[in-house]
């Protein structure tokens, strides 16, 4: 019963441990700490552990894995949501009126892009990095947040928006300047 | 904010599939219409260009961040220890689990009971030694935190806590071969623990000794779990690295390296009993276990 056990514990970490790397900095991008994102990530691989009998084989184990920090995600923010929100946006909203939001530089710095997403709201925060980090399809996104598809595709787009705002200002900082949408030229540096 | 006067309700339109086109969520129609558009449109295509930039540079920046190197190890001990796949089928059905419980203990007997024991110290002794071996890839192999060059005798020191003075002559001695680069007290990110860390450099590697408060944990006792039952060393392969600790009244130390287990259990077989005798020198250790040692007051400073 031990080695059936063994084996059994080895073909989920053989499968699930691959992708360890994915879902810390998923967790690390929501949580915005190392050590709760560390600590999200070993209970999200527990639970799996425990729920693993109910894992259909052939289907997408990195969404169930995903599906599973995301609960593990909201159940954390609720924790922290009065912290949360008085350090977000307050005009989340204000996404919908960019028709046409400025143009990136091509100057802006990774880290800028880094911090620029800390900043999104976190329910943007996370579609964001599970569609365009995760490259997860609208469905995959979906199941893994269990919100509707057009949900997914409001967010992405406000949240993208919102990023590329965020950037925008940093640019300006810079001195870069955002170039103009139309035409695409901008200041130099 | 930008505001934007569009050519035509194309680009209108096509900015609106912009989001989906960059996901590749749109239909073969759609994106055939949408590809046409770029083609014939400046302002519409260098949108995409931007927008695809972002999207790349966003993922280039994410896929940067790095699990921290212990992590892996962490949760493999720690699905080791949840054990709950052993009898996963019979999830729901308690009394199940009731029975098969009594059986084992009725079948295995006190032979099962000790061979669980044993994997639970093993497990134990695996989880101090890694605190050795997180530190060393952290801050050694990971941080580079020591210079090309040895600092002097008088830099290692004025870098140390005061209490910690008299490891330093300790490692040089039981260290031969060894030069030792750097001692500084430091910590592993996410962790409050902290260590006196040494890094040396001999024999063609890199090796820590590395030395940090127990705060309640203890290396279990037993023949088959000490590598040396006399000296009372413990030794492991971890995260590739080998690594041999001792403990002492408050103290864990370790040492770290990829020498080869053979060579760090002999390095930490000579260099626990003076380790010892220095940190039980200190004030903790005559004060009992509760109270804060001078090195733990100077490590929390930091």
């Amino acid at each position: 019963m031990f080695s059936h056990s063994k084996t059994r514990l080895e073909d989920f970490e053989a499968a699930a441990i691959p992708y360890l790397a994915d879902l810390y900095r998923t967790a690390k991008f929501l949580a915005r700490d190392s050590s709760e994102a560390e600590d999200l990530v070993q209970e999200s691989y527990l639970e799996a552990w425990k729920s693993f009998h109910r894992f259909q084989p052939g289907t997408n184990l990195r969404a169930w894995l995903f599906t599973i920090l995301f609960h593990r995600i909201h159940h954390f923010r609720r924790r922290q949501v009065k912290a949360v929100r008085m350090e977000h946006f307050e005009n989340a909203a204000d996404a919908d009126n960019l028709m046409a939001p400025p143009i990136v530089p091509e100057e802006i710095r990774d880290e800028d892009i880094l911090l620029a997403l800390e900043k999104l709201p976190p329910e943007f925060r996370e579609v964001v990095v599970l569609a365009d980090v995760q490259e997860f399809s609208y469905k995959e996104t979906a199941e893994a947040l269990v919100i509707p598809l057009g949900t997914v595709m409001s967010r992405l787009s406000r949240g993208r928006k919102l990023l590329r705002r965020e950037l925008a200002e940093v640019a300006r900082s810079y001195g870069i300047g955002p170039r103009d949408s139309k035409t695409g030229e901008g200041n130099a540096r | 904010m930008n505001v934007l006067n569009f050519d035509s309700k194309l680009c209108e339109r096509t900015r609106r599939q912009l989001d989906a086109y960059v996901s590749n969520e749109l239909l073969v129609e759609t994106t055939a219409e949408v590809v046409r558009h770029l083609e014939n449109c400046g302002a519409c295509s260098s949108e995409l260009e931007s927008r695809l930039r972002l999207r790349a540079g966003l993922r280039r920046a994410a896929l940067r961040e790095m699990p921290p190197a212990h992590l892996s190890q962490s949760i493999r001990q720690r699905l080791r220890r949840a054990q709950p796949g052993l009898l996963a089928g019979f999830r729901g059905a308690t009394w199940v689990w009731a029975v098969a419980a009594t059986l084992a203990v009725i079948v295995g007997g006190a032979a099962g009971q000790q061979a669980l024991r044993l994997h639970h110290a093993r497990q134990t002794v695996a989880d101090i030694l890694l605190l050795g071996v997180a530190d060393h890839l952290d801050c050694a192999v990971r941080g580079h935190n020591y210079p090309d060059l040895a600092r002097s005798q008088d830099e290692l020191l004025r870098r140390l806590p005061p209490d910690c003075a008299g490891l330093l002559p300790v490692v040089e001695e039981y260290l031969p071969g060894f030069q030792v680069l750097e001692a500084h007290v430091c910590s592993v990110t996410g962790s409050p623990r902290k260590y006196v860390h040494f890094i040396a450099r001999g024999e063609g590697a890199l090796l820590s000794v590395v030395l940090t408060r127990r705060d309640g944990m203890s290396l279990p006792q037993g023949r088959l779990l000490a590598a040396d039952s006399v000296a009372d060393v413990y030794r492991a392969h971890l995260n590739n690295m080998d690594v041999a600790g001792f403990q002492s009244r408050d103290y864990f130390g370790f040492v770290v390296s990829g020498l080869g287990q053979d060579r760090v259990l002999q390095i930490a077989q000579s260099l626990a009993p003076p380790a010892r005798v220095v940190l039980d020198r200190s004030p903790a250790a005559t004060n009992g276990p509760r109270e804060v040692s001078k090195l733990g007051e100077a490590a929390s400073a930091l």
